[in-house]
């Protein structure tokens, strides 16, 4: 099926905090500006932080009042056959000077403050049926990874910026991902916020269980973020290493990375928007993705 | 005088330098650091007489002086990594070399590993520093137990 074509890539931690949306937004950008890819972001998080770095607090509202926000698109679709959901989508997000279409752009499916109620409606909706409420969740997490699924017919990337918790919408994402990128702050806390969104990626139960997956074999991996390249936070990696797939690049805790989030009508290059972080963005790309990808598109992971 | 002696080397050796270098009123601390670097780098090992150990011991300046080695890595080694790669004796053993009490505790705190304030020998505190690390391995994996 073409639909199942793009890849889908989640960017995930139930901690918040830790630069999810931020992580998402730059690896949006340098998949189409490196890899030349069609990317879509789809933000799941009711602070809709990914929709205002990309868009601006005044299109992200208009896209709300219109009801072409993600929330709407669950509701609006949830009965119904597969149609063009294109209506939902900003085909142009972001303050990078990418094409607006063909190869190389970014697309945003906007995120909505009621996301969380819309996900509660659809559950009683479901529930009139007289099933078991576990069944009933389950099938709403299902139908919401199809309507997710559609979005692989337009686009070579989907990355889904999910929420800190454990909804519908972020359980659907996480199902649906190819690779689940986790990003973290090297502290303490984090050791427990690991374990636990490892075991829901790899569907296991313990930590014996998922030892027992190689951490090649793993769909996860973890992003170390902020670092400040204390020696506290060396022991943490290495502390968190022996039971995590962790990824070779790092983000240093940079100025240029938490200005880089203000959004501005104004199109820049990579260079202008990302300062001295885009090094440090390239090298997550050309991991995550492969320097090879950077001439074309969906060869193996 | 007695013949017994004692062997000073390593930390201990580096530790002796700067308490008796410190508690001589003519040297700045400045001076007093560069000289026990100095023979830090130059003598790998000397022998203290009886009474000397004695006297250092008694001597409450001394005692106050008395701190974590300067150059000492409290983050090495990682006790958590060692005690899950190579268990409980690899760590303990790890630890041997470290013998001022000050620097097992600046280990510890600083890797978080829960400590009494009222382990006081170097023994009992690798021991507690070991167990606090195997406490820290066991809270992660029944908080992940119930995710």
């Amino acid at each position: 099926m073409a639909e199942s074509e793009a890849e889908f890539i989640a960017v995930s931690n139930r901690k918040g905090g830790v630069g999810k949306s931020t992580v998402a937004i730059m690896l949006a950008h340098a998949a189409a500006a490196y890899g030349r890819r069609r990317v879509l972001v789809m933000d799941l998080d009711t602070q809709c932080n990914a929709s205002l770095m990309l868009i601006g607090g005044e299109a992200w509202d208009k896209a709300r009042r219109a009801g072409k926000t993600i929330a709407d698109y669950f509701f609006d679709r949830f009965d119904k056959v597969a149609e063009d959901e294109s209506e939902y989508v900003v085909a142009s997000a972001g303050d990078v000077a990418h094409p607006r279409t063909g190869e190389g752009r970014v697309a945003l499916l906007p995120g909505s403050l009621l996301l969380e109620d819309v996900q509660g409606e659809l559950f009683l909706k479901q529930a009139k049926t007289g099933q078991d409420a576990e069944l009933v969740a389950s099938q709403v997490r299902t139908r919401m990874k199809r309507l997710m699924k559609h979005f692989g017919m337009d686009y070579d990337l989907v990355i889904m910026d999910c929420p800190p918790g454990l909804s519908f919408a972020a359980l659907a994402a996480l199902d649906l991902a190819d690779r689940v990128v986790v990003p973290f702050r090297p502290d303490f806390v984090s050791e427990f916020a690991l374990d636990r969104a490892s075991l829901l990626i790899e569907k296991v139960n313990s930590a014996e269980e998922l030892a027992e997956i190689a951490l090649a074999k793993r769909r996860y991996a973890c992003l170390p973020n902020y670092l400040r390249g204390t020696p506290r936070e060396r022991l943490v990696l290495e502390q968190l290493a022996l039971d995590h797939p962790m990824l070779t690049s790092r983000l240093p805790e940079l100025a240029s990375v938490a200005r880089a989030f203000d959004w501005d009508m104004t199109k820049k290059t990579m260079e202008q928007k990302f300062g001295d972080a885009l090094p440090h963005i390239r090298a997550l790309h050309d991991e995550l993705f492969g320097a090879s990808r950077a001439l074309g598109r969906r060869q193996a992971v | 005088m007695t013949k017994e002696m004692k062997t000073l080397s390593g930390a201990a050796l580096d530790r002796y330098f700067r308490r008796v270098l410190r508690s001589e009123p003519a040297l700045t601390p400045e001076i007093a650091e560069r000289l026990a670097e100095r023979l830090k780098a130059n003598i790998a090992s000397l022998k203290l007489r009886r009474e000397a150990q004695s006297a250092e011991a008694a001597d409450p300046a001394a005692a106050a002086v008395q701190g974590p080695v300067p150059g000492f890595d409290p983050y090495s080694p990682n006790l958590v990594v060692v005690v899950r790669l190579a268990g409980r004796d690899a760590a303990l053993a790890a630890l041997a070399a470290i013998e001022s009490p000050d620097d097992l505790r600046l280990l510890a705190r600083e890797q978080q590993l829960s400590v009494e304030p009222s382990v006081a020998t170097p023994a009992e505190l690798r021991l507690a520093i070991v167990a606090a690390a195997e406490q820290r391995i066991a809270n992660r994996r029944a908080a992940a137990r119930g995710a």
